[in-house]
Formats: structure tokens, C-alpha cells, sequence
């Protein structure tokens, strides 16, 4: 069964960095464009993560994860090219139409400011297992049934894509239409989402049953099955991290 | 639904089972939404019956678990959008617990206001990351010509985002009241906190 | 010590007026094999839920009388006390699966990652209980790509993990095919045989006379009777409770076969056989 997830598997030493030293770095990379505002701090930051990623040889897999937002960029740099508010100066012509210098600078920023954020989520998403990640934060205190909550997750969706396909084949051979004009689809769309939603709530109790008597309410201190992977210089990249992050800080208020 | 504390933290069991189900809800109204290629995104109906179901904090930890967890294996900028989803779970709860779920007028009602709210919480997080688009294609349109005609941004933002929010929240209610009307007495009071066991 | 010591047990359901156990009381030896049958409705699955604490922690409602399993009084104990002592495998194998564990390995770790256990014994644990049901070859998979059967073995594989003596099977092959059903059977029996208190609903006659040691009919939230298997199904008003004999049991009662020894039906094939043999000569 396919799991959700958009792990690469790879044997770089990216990979082999603790998840929540990449959750810092994510907050790192984005708080820092905030904190010092030159306009090239964010570039850096980029360009930092672009390195990571292609380190971790998983650069080529960030395409599908910006292309996720290109359309809407895409739109931000033509509506703000033509309309924002503080256009003065031409920049080009297409026609009859002018794109301001004003607004597209501004669309840079924003594009670049969501590049830098997607490098950086994509540094912690594509070399990090879901499951791996959500056992890291539990072992440093995360509640296990939070824990418990989001591991599900991540096979319950998968699932019930599959018995969507189902579904959807057997109410069409059963003769209800998925095409044509809007009403025709609006009403399709209860009896197709219906059992689905009946099924997984009824399920709930008999799920709810099975986890109570595998001791899911027990106050032991958790154990865990496996060992945790804990690499020397994990410790030192937590602190490289929490240093750069208190001098950027530093910087800006005293300079 | 008579609870004795909504905002209590203590979920118990068949709460917190409820929760990756709902998640579950709530992708599967989205894919649905996309196949029929319906005009709305539908991706919240788990939330609000979780919220129905089991109050406020139920439905604000689905918001939250849809979010990061799509965050971590679609698109990394739904985390951002949490704070929206959770918005949605602590409304309806909040609502549903004050008895704003007996009818469909009043299912509208919160329909409404939940539109108002999360449009409030996204409107913010659509200025600082997309200068104030929210990505659907008519409300972007209507952001376009609002900031054409010189409307201050945070407006035309937000009109962007109640063009869409409305119509979608609202059906959404409806989707999630139907359900939850439809549902057994047996199992919706699994979710409630307040069953006292009786000496017989 | 007595295994299980169940005093005028009540109970009745939230939202309901009426008793779903109206006052049972019976016991239990260790090692036993307690086979529970009756119609629907009539208690059996609330019962089960009753010797490990779902009735009534879980639900709450009205509850009186005693149960004690193991020494626990089980009104005082929490679920997951319980948990060591008895364990639960339900009809369905498909709601039974964590959904949190990526491998059949990790599945079976699950109860025991709650419990506490040191690494060493779990992996023991699950070592042992992957090999008595019968599913080692399965470790790594996704618990999600297993057969009804297999899926079902993994859950009682997760239950025994964890260690109890006792085990109750509530309808476990109803959801099953027949060789997902032998299969579970078949895991069963090894278990009895290793000494374990077994409690099994079921509504497979053949494999309820074939392995049990006493069969108690449950009807209407009250015992009807409570004994060994040849005498419950010697009875002539089983039809009174929608429970069927064996169908070779059946078929002697039919030709007014008993055995001579006791002067009751046969309850197994080759009893039967044998009686039926020595009837034609």
C-alpha cells in the first residue's frame, strides 16, 4: 500500500541529520529574512537551501513541490505588475499593456520570500520519513496520542483514495452521472462521499475499542521498539543553528 | 449537546480515533470536490463534523493535524494555513456546543459566520505571503479589478477571500449537518464527556 | 485459583432502560476452553466486553455485580491493567489494525511500546508471538497488505503479545473465508494447548463442541446453561435459543443415536462414526 509521504530514499549525509535539527533550520531560514530586511538576505537563505538540497541529491524533486505554487506566483506577478498600488514606472510593454517596475519587484519578493520557504520545507520533507519524524518529536515529549493521531494519518488518506476509485466505479455502473452541467455534480457528490463518511465514523467505536485493551490509556513511562538514530554531530548542528540564530538577532538590534 | 466543559483537554479515546478519520473526511471531500470538478473546495467537511461530534478542541486538532500533515506530504505551504483550519474547528464546535446546529437555517447561520471567521485568520496570512491572492481564480479576478480601482489591499484581499469562503463554508455545514443528523444516538455520545457509569 | 469469577454480573447500556446482562454469575479454571453461543442479542459480545473492562469503562452506563479476572476486580481496574491479564480479539480483523505501525513487526509493538516493556523483551515477545501464529513470514509487510485471515492472526498476535492467560474471541472468523477461518482455528487450538483460558463466541457448532470444555448458552442476558458440550447439545430445546448442534450431532439425534456410555449425543465426527457403525452392526 502506497504511504503518504514524499521521502526520497538516499544515503547522503542530509539524510542522516536528526529531524528536528531540520525544523530548526526551517525556522531559522525563514525568521532571518524577517529579522535583517536587506533584500538579499533572502537569496541567501535560498541559496543556502538550494546547496542542501542538492547535497542531499534531492534537488530535482523540489520542481513538483514549487510547481504546487507557480500558478498562483505566476498570477501575483501579473496582477501586481499591472495593478499594485504604487506603479509609477514602466518597465515593459506587451501591446497596450504596461507592467510596472513597482509591482514587480514587489512579486519578486514574494516570490522569493515562498521559494525560500518551500527550499526549506523541501530540505526537512523529501530526506525525512513522516513516520521518523513524528517518533523524534514524541520521544521529546510530544503526547503519544497526538503522536498516534498524525502516524495514522499518513495510511488512512492513502486508504480511502483507494476506496474512493471503488466507489466512484460502483455508483456510476449503478447509473449516476459524474458529468455534465454543475447540478448533475453537485448531486453526485453526496451518495458518492456518503458511505465513505458513515463507514469511517462507525469505525471510530470499534477502533476506539481495539487501542484501549492494546493499553493505549496505560500510564507507563512509553517505551520504543526501535533505537534512535543519533549521530555525533547532530548536537553540533542544533547549536550552530541556536548561535547563528541569537547573532542575526543580536545584529539587528544593535546595529 | 450537553457537555460539561467544551474546553476540556481530556479526549478521550474514541475522540482522539475520531480525529485522523475526520482528516480522512476532509481529503477525500476535497478529491471528490476536484472529480466532479465542483467550484468549491470541500475540504473541510471532517473538521466541522469532528467539531459537532466532539467540540471545539477535537475540531481545532483536526484542523491542525489536516494542515501539517498535508504540509509534510503535498505542499509545504498548507502549514501556514493551520491557523485557519483550526479557526474553522473552534467556531463550529463553539457553535454546535451552544446549540447553533438544530436546523438548517441555523446550520447556515454558522456557515456564515464560520466563512467570516476563517476569511478573517486567512486574509493576514494571504498579504504577507501572496501580496493578498488567495490562488482561486475568481476571487483573484475580483481582487484584480478591486486593486485595479484602487481599493486599499487588505480590502480587495479580503473580499477575495469571503467570494470563496462563503458559498464553500456554507455547503460544507450542510454536507457536515447532514451527517451528523444521519448518525446513531449510540455513537455520537461515544464523543461526549459527560457519561457517569450508574450502580445498578 | 479460580481463573475468572463472574458474581450476578448486571448491565445495561447508556440511553437504554433495559439490561443487556441481567445477573450472570459463573466461574472459570485456568486452561479452560469456555465456548459462548446464543442468538443475537443475547449478551454474548457485551459479556466478552465485560471480562476486560470495555463494559464498563468504555461505555459507562448502569453496571452491578462482580467480575474478577485474574485477581482484578475489573469495576476498579483500568483497561490497560486489565490488558495483562486477559486479552480481547474482536469480529472485524480490519478495525483491529493500529494504522500508526508501517510494518506487521511494529503492529504487534504497539501494546507493548504502551505497556513500558525494555527493548529486548519486546523483541522477544514479538519474536515468539509472530512464530506461534504462524505469521513470522509477514514481519516486514504493511499490516494493511495482509489477508483477512492473516490480518486476523496479527491481531490476536498483538493481544497475546502483551502476555495475558486469558483470551477472549468474540466471533473471530465471522468476517472471514474458510481458510481464513482454519487458519485462526487452528492458531487457537495451539493456544489452548499451551495452557492458555480460552473464551470463544462463535456460531460454528463443530468447531465450538470440537474444542471446548464446557459451552455456556447465553439468552436474553441470562445463562440458560453452563456445561460440557455433549450435554448442551444432547438438549432438545436448542432450537429454543437459535442454537444449532453439530450437524452430525444432528444427524444421531435424528436416528436416536446415543452413546452408550453416557446416554448422550455424539458431539464430534469421528464419536459419531463410531456410534453410527456400531448402530448398523
Amino acid at each position: 500500500m502506497k504511504v503518504l509521504s514524499l521521502y526520497q530514499e538516499r544515503d547522503t549525509i542530509i539524510h542522516k541529520v536528526d529531524p528536528i535539527s531540520k525544523i530548526l533550520y526551517i525556522i531559522i531560514s525563514i525568521a532571518i529574512p524577517i529579522i535583517m530586511p536587506y533584500k538579499t538576505i533572502g537569496l541567501v537563505c535560498m541559496g543556502v537551501s538550494i546547496v542542501l538540497l542538492l547535497i542531499a541529491k534531492v534537488f530535482k524533486k523540489v520542481i513538483p513541490l514549487v510547481s504546487f505554487s507557480m500558478i498562483i506566483l505566476l498570477s501575483i506577478i501579473i496582477i501586481q505588475g499591472l495593478f499594485n498600488d504604487s506603479n509609477k514606472t514602466a518597465a515593459f510593454r506587451i501591446g497596450s499593456i504596461v507592467f510596472y517596475k513597482e509591482g514587480l519587484l514587489f512579486a519578486l519578493e514574494i516570490c522569493i520570500r515562498v521559494i525560500n520557504i518551500l527550499c526549506a520545507f523541501a530540505i526537512l520533507v523529501l530526506t525525512t520519513k513522516p513516520s521518523d519524524l513524528i517518533e523524534s518529536l514524541v520521544r521529546r515529549g510530544l503526547s503519544p496520542k497526538i503522536g498516534y493521531v498524525l502516524s495514522s494519518v499518513l495510511q488512512i488518506i492513502p486508504q480511502m483514495s483507494s476506496t474512493m476509485a471503488t466507489i466512484t466505479d460502483a455508483q456510476r455502473s449503478r447509473g449516476m452521472e459524474t458529468e455534465g452541467k454543475l447540478k448533475v455534480r453537485i448531486k453526485a457528490f453526496v451518495p458518492l462521499i456518503g458511505p465513505v463518511v458513515m463507514n469511517s465514523l462507525i469505525n471510530t467505536r470499534e477502533r476506539a475499542m481495539a487501542l484501549e485493551v492494546r493499553a493505549f490509556n496505560s500510564k507507563a513511562n512509553k517505551t520504543y521498539l526501535n533505537e534512535e538514530q543519533n549521530n555525533s554531530y547532530n548536537k553540533a548542528i542544533k547549536l550552530i543553528l541556536v548561535i547563528l540564530f541569537i547573532f542575526v538577532v543580536a545584529w539587528r538590534i544593535l546595529i | 449537546m450537553k457537555k460539561s466543559n467544551m474546553w476540556s483537554f481530556k479526549l478521550s479515546t474514541a475522540s482522539i480515533v475520531l480525529i485522523p478519520a475526520a482528516v480522512g473526511i476532509n481529503y477525500i471531500g476535497k478529491l471528490f470536490a476536484g472529480v466532479l470538478k465542483l467550484p468549491l473546495w470541500l475540504d473541510a467537511i471532517g473538521t466541522m463534523l469532528a467539531s459537532m461530534l466532539g467540540g471545539p478542541i477535537v475540531g481545532a486538532i483536526v484542523g491542525a493535524t489536516n494542515n501539517i500533515i498535508y504540509g509534510l506530504t503535498m505542499d509545504p505551504i498548507s502549514f501556514i494555513y493551520a491557523l485557519t483550519s483550526i479557526a474553522i474547528g473552534l467556531v463550529v464546535g463553539i457553535m454546535a456546543y451552544k446549540g447553533w446546529i438544530k436546523s438548517i437555517g441555523r446550520a447556515i447561520v454558522v456557515g456564515l459566520v464560520v466563512a467570516l471567521v476563517s476569511a478573517i485568520v486567512s486574509t493576514p496570512i494571504n498579504i504577507v505571503f501572496w501580496g493578498g491572492q488567495t490562488g482561486n481564480i475568481w476571487g483573484d479576478a475580483a481582487f484584480a479589478s478591486l486593486i485595479a480601482n484602487h481599493f486599499p489591499v487588505w480590502m480587495a484581499s479580503f473580499l477575495d477571500e469571503i467570494l470563496v469562503d462563503v458559498p464553500d463554508k456554507i455547503a460544507t455545514v450542510l454536507i457536515a449537518y447532514g451527517v451528523f443528523k444521519a448518525l446513531p444516538k449510540k455513537l455520537t455520545i461515544l464523543y461526549s464527556n459527560d457519561n457517569e457509569l450508574e450502580q445498578l | 485459583m479460580k481463573k475468572i469469577i463472574v458474581e450476578n454480573l448486571k448491565y445495561k447500556y447508556p440511553l437504554t432502560d433495559e439490561l443487556a446482562l441481567k445477573g450472570i454469575s459463573f466461574d472459570v479454571e485456568k486452561g479452560e476452553f469456555i465456548g459462548i453461543v446464543g442468538k443475537n442479542l443475547s449478551g454474548k459480545s457485551t459479556l466478552c466486553q465485560a471480562l476486560v473492562g470495555l463494559v464498563p469503562h468504555f461505555y459507562k452506563g448502569g453496571y452491578g455485580g462482580k467480575v474478577i479476572v485474574d485477581g482484578l476486580e475489573v469495576s476498579k481496574s483500568e483497561i490497560s491493567e486489565l490488558s495483562q491479564k486477559v486479552g480481547i480479539v474482536f469480529q472485524n480483523p480490519f478495525t483491529q489494525v493500529t494504522s500508526c505501525k508501517l510494518t506487521v513487526y511494529e503492529e504487534i509493538a504497539f501494546g507493548l511500546e504502551n505497556m513500558g516493556i525494555s527493548r529486548e523483551e519486546m523483541r522477544k515477545r514479538i519474536d515468539d508471538s509472530l512464530k506461534l501464529l504462524d505469521i513470522y513470514k509477514f514481519k516486514d509487510r504493511n499490516p494493511f497488505d495482509l489477508s483477512g485471515g492473516q490480518m486476523q492472526r496479527m491481531a490476536i498476535a498483538s493481544i497475546i503479545a502483551m502476555r495475558p492467560e486469558i483470551i477472549v474471541l468474540d466471533e473471530p472468523t465471522s468476517q472471514l473465508d474458510p481458510k481464513g477461518s482454519e487458519e485462526v482455528f487452528k492458531a487457537i487450538q495451539n493456544l489452548s494447548k499451551k495452557g492458555m483460558t480460552v473464551i470463544m463466541v462463535e456460531h460454528k457448532m463443530e468447531k465450538i463442541a470440537k474444542y471446548s470444555d464446557r459451552v455456556m448458552i447465553l439468552n436474553d442476558g441470562e445463562i440458560v446453561d453452563f456445561d460440557i458440550p455433549q450435554k448442551i447439545f444432547s438438549r432438545g430445546d436448542l432450537d429454543k435459543y437459535c442454537v444449532s448442534a453439530p450437524a452430525f450431532t444432528k444427524i444421531c439425534k435424528g436416528l436416536g443415536i446415543k452413546s452408550k456410555a453416557t446416554g448422550l449425543y455424539p458431539i464430534t465426527i469421528d464419536e459419531a462414526y463410531d456410534l453410527v457403525v456400531n448402530y448398523n452392526e
